[in-house]
């Protein structure tokens, strides 16, 4: 690869990304600079970045939303590039124009290119124009008088969204028509609070919908092409917890159509740097959902079937260069799935948990990469996503890769703080996903997955706590004491 | 002396006894030996049980054990007698409407001196991406409100307590 015109990149984020990114610019031969809030200060990140800058909020995520205090970091660490990483300040065009008008490469899209896509209503109308399938839906702003019948006229089960919405957030579902008009209230509620944002859409949902996406990658010099399909069907609240690639429902002419598709559509948008296209496949067609316009969390499994490092690539074509890879140099070998560890109760409806690293232990096989940005010590709080890492698996059939990720999750050791494994290992494990008949109501349908059963263990974990507990062993050893005493007084 | 721990939502009630070089457990009407536990170094050891050997990864944590064990992490609380006591008190008492889970203040909608009855909405906070309605478990009238909005709270924490005007 072509030596980068910037020797500093500020990473503008915080936990697993932020270290997987210094790990890509170590290789690269350049420095690392980030910013932290305090509550970060002893994370593997900042103890592994060049130089770490301390920014301050009102809250932890006040600070790393901040642009003008991250800018100033960057102006002040003489950076030549940032990255954003993905959440955060990832897909704000005033952000990314911000930093460009600083003389700093912004490592993302054109801020021309966020905007559209952030706009999930304009994105859809552009995309249509395009000349490509999107999900049946209703606009409100469209004739907000007639919206509820619009969305009537859709049929059910219906999907109301916030148009500024991402990542889950603030959708409702609605089953049966008389909810509608609650689940608008609620829908334009979370808008308004997450996105500053009132404006909805509803969508219809299909049966047993499966969640395909694209990583595409752009150049400034109108060159994109596609690094194939990640399936993201196996979700909890609209958010995804298992990914992987390629996907187990499309044939070699559906994987070929939805590609070109995403290629498509990445073109006629004039897009340049990492992007993801989101489709929802019904089964026989793919209608178009939304576009990422950032590194998304899933990345790593297209990085372990096609062997490129996508942060090397937004480096690259951040620094103006052209793509140095044709469509037929990218190739995807076996099967990948990544599992993402969160510190949750599958049996508590998924509800956020807390507590500090007592222990933490991953195992290394060949084949397995854990993307984490945790240490032991650390606390885990609510102030952030409750991610901790993701375990990424590749394997030469999509079996051997489910079950060798199961097998990753009883082997990492976690104490202190409740997580998510055991849950990840028996979905791993479930002859429904092994047979790949997977969609988005998967695991709503399969509610006995999050339950745990300690069945035979159970003496094991009792009589484990027992003799590690030193008032119950206490109690034990001063029993022939008093037997003796008992013997003495006997005689 | 009969021990108790807590694992998810079950107690468990137990003892050890001497065995000739180990122990045995008591556990529920059931004698399972020899169990013995030696230890290595940073946390780890290995379980005999009924004459298999089982390793297990711990963390001790006040009166609260994180295990692996064959695979899987389990959390277990150890309640002594007094604590137990003081515990059921509370949470007999229905004083106070407590977090589910650790979260965030998004709404309050009473304040101190307020009447309310069972099952009024007290509060709207917020877990992560889910936001959830805390609701009045008794009538009564609000002594306290323990939390502003956009103050984040732990599990169990009290959010408002009630006082025993009204009951």
């Amino acid at each position: 690869m072509q030596k980068l015109p910037f020797d500093t990149v500020l990473i503008a984020n915080r936990g697993e990304i932020a270290v997987r990114i210094i790990k890509t610019l170590r290789k690269l031969g350049l420095r690392s600079a980030i910013v932290y809030h305090e509550v970060d200060a002893a994370t593997l990140a900042v103890s592994m970045a060049d130089t770490a800058i301390a920014i301050e909020g009102s809250s932890p995520i006040a600070a790393y939303l901040d642009a003008e205090q991250i800018i100033a970091s960057a102006r002040r660490a003489n950076v030549g590039a940032l990255h954003p990483g993905y959440g955060f300040l990832s897909e704000s065009p005033e952000f990314a124009r911000a930093v460009s008008n600083a003389c700093i490469a912004f490592v993302g899209p054109t801020p021309e290119s966020i905007e559209l896509m952030g706009d999930k209503i304009r994105a859809r109308k552009f995309v249509q124009q395009a000349g490509f399938l999107v999900a049946p839906s209703a606009v409100e702003e469209d004739d907000p008088e007639t919206f509820a019948s619009r969305a009537r006229d859709l049929g059910l089960p219906l999907l109301v969204k916030p148009s500024a919405g991402g990542g889950g957030k603030g959708i409702q579902i609605v089953r049966d028509l008389g909810a509608l008009d609650d689940a608008i209230v609620q829908a334009r509620r979370e808008g308004l609070r997450y996105f500053g944002d009132g404006r909805l859409y509803v969508e219809r949902c299909f049966e047993k919908p499966r969640h395909i996406e694209v990583q595409v990658l752009g150049d400034f010099f109108g060159n994109v092409v596609h690094l194939f399909e990640r399936e993201c069907s196996v979700q909890r609240r609209f958010q995804k917890i298992i990914e992987e690639t390629p996907s187990p429902a499309l044939s070699a002419n559906l994987q070929k159509r939805v590609c070109e598709m995403a290629v498509g559509i990445a073109r006629s948008a004039n897009y340049r740097n990492a992007g993801t296209v989101e489709f929802i496949f019904d089964g026989h067609e793919f209608h178009f959902l939304e576009m990422n316009t950032r590194l998304q969390v899933e990345h790593p499994v297209t990085e372990m079937v096609t062997g490129i490092d996508l942060v090397a690539e937004q480096l690259h074509v951040a620094a103006g260069y052209e793509l140095t890879l044709s469509q037929s140099d990218i190739v995807s070998n076996g099967h990948a799935i990544e599992a993402r560890l969160y510190a949750e109760a599958p049996e508590r409806e998924y509800a956020p948990t807390t507590g500090k690293i007592l222990m933490l232990e991953y195992p290394e096989y060949e084949g397995v990469r854990i993307d984490s940005g945790i240490v032991q010590g650390q606390k885990i709080s609510t102030a952030f996503d409750p991610m901790l890492a993701k375990i990424v698996v590749h394997s030469a059939t999509r079996r051997e890769a489910a079950l060798k990720a199961a097998h990753v999750m009883r082997q990492l050791v976690l104490l202190g703080c409740e997580t998510n494994a055991d849950f990840l290992a028996r979905l791993l494990m479930d002859d429904t996903f092994l047979s790949g008949q997977i969609h988005t109501g998967y695991l709503d349908e399969n509610p006995h997955l999050a339950v745990g059963q300690c069945g035979s263990d159970l003496p094991a974990i009792l009589a484990a706590a027992a003799l590690l507990t030193k008032p119950v062993r206490d109690a034990a050893d001063n029993v022939p004491k008093l037997h003796a005493e008992l013997g003495k007084w006997r005689n | 002396m009969r021990h108790s721990f807590a694992l998810k939502a079950e107690s468990y009630e137990l003892w050890l006894s001497p065995g000739q070089r180990d122990y045995r457990l008591h556990l529920g009407g059931e004698v399972i030996a020899p169990v013995a536990f030696s230890h290595h170094l940073g946390g780890s050891g290995i379980l005999e049980i009924a004459n298999e050997t089982v390793p297990v990864r711990f963390a001790i944590d006040g009166d609260v054990l994180h295990l692996h064990v064959r695979g899987r992490t389990h959390i277990l609380r150890y309640r002594d007698r007094l604590s137990e006591f003081d515990l059921s008190e509370v949470l007999a008492s229905h004083d106070a409407a407590r977090a589910p889970m650790p979260g965030v203040v998004v709404a309050i909608n009473v304040s101190r001196g307020d009447a309310v009855s069972r099952g009024a909405t007290l509060m709207l906070v917020e877990s992560m991406k889910l936001e959830f309605v805390v609701r009045a478990p008794r009538g009564g009238v609000v002594d306290r409100v323990h939390f502003e909005v956009g103050q984040s709270f732990e599990q169990g924490a009290a959010l408002v307590t009630f006082s025993d005007e009204g009951r």
